[in-house]
């Protein structure tokens, strides 16, 4: 039991803790804050959190969960402290306002005016030695409008609920399916001349 | 009759489960006819599971990792505390 190796201050499962958490909690924090130190700052924070709370840790929710839990609510008290976080509410209006979809993406009947043709080339094992691919993919992300970024890392990459989301960002769930949708439509095209060119 | 934008426009409402009965109903038979919306789809699930696999994990540096490891050390209230 990880959690009882914990508290008896067992270096090696903390370790393990580290090494399968430390990447997603940077990413959670990439999601609130606008650059790559503040975000590490804020997870070096959450760590130092977890190790005094460990024996106050109720166990009731998942040790991941409460490990986030403590992340969102640092990310939030830093961006209170020194303004650096971004405003989602006011980010989220910005942001799903004008359309999804150019209009030229449609014919004046509704139907689409591509088609599209499957990525068969896009197998499993390809997909995985190609780097280029899954960089050129980290890379749209990286582009996206910072609202549909933190929805997409959140709900998409790190597979949060969409209440837990909603509450973190303080945005409706309208809100968020819009961002979310927004996103995924340019990472979808992102993938698509990712995949087509070659 | 959904046209393809209005299906489209409603593809992560779908996936999510947020529509209501009706439009789900009506977005599930728009894709029964229409291969191209299908397609459209099918690559929006995709490139989810692209991002996610984008982002893989990487273990934290050597360094990272062994600083926290002396924190924990360092800090952790022993149970006599």
């Amino acid at each position: 039991m990880l959690l009882a190796r914990l508290r008896a201050g067992d270096q090696a499962a903390f370790r393990t803790l580290v090494r399968a958490r430390h990447g997603r909690l940077l990413r959670l924090a990439s999601a609130f804050c606008r650059n790559r130190a503040s975000a590490e700052e804020v997870v070096q924070d959450t760590w130092l959190a977890v190790i005094t709370g460990l024996h106050g840790y109720s166990g009731e929710a998942p040790l991941a969960a409460w490990i986030n839990g403590i992340l969102v609510n640092k990310a939030k008290t830093r961006a209170v402290r020194d303004g650096r976080m971004v405003a989602f509410s006011d980010l989220a209006r910005a942001e799903t306002a004008g359309d999804t979809f150019e209009p030229e993406r449609f014919l004046a009947d509704g139907h689409w005016a591509e088609r599209f043709s499957p990525w068969d080339a896009l197998t499993p094992e390809r997909e995985a030695g190609d780097r280029q691919l899954l960089a050129g993919v980290a890379e749209a992300l990286e582009r996206l409008p910072p609202a549909q970024r933190a929805v997409v890392l959140l709900r998409d990459v790190e597979g949060l609920d969409s209440a837990a989301i909603c509450q973190a960002l303080e945005i409706s769930e309208a809100n968020l399916r819009v961002l979310l949708h927004r996103a995924r439509v340019k990472l979808r095209d992102a993938a698509d001349r990712l995949v087509r060119p070659r | 009759m959904l046209t393809c934008h209005d299906v489209a426009e409603q593809a992560t409402d779908y996936m999510e489960g947020a529509t209501g009965r009706g439009r789900r109903m009506a977005v599930w038979a728009h894709l029964r006819l229409c291969p191209n919306c299908r397609e459209y789809l099918r690559q929006l699930r995709h490139g989810v599971g692209l991002a996610r696999r984008a982002l893989a994990e990487a273990p934290p540096p050597a360094e990272v990792e062994d600083a926290l490891a002396a924190l924990f050390a360092a800090r952790r209230p022993g149970p006599a505390e």
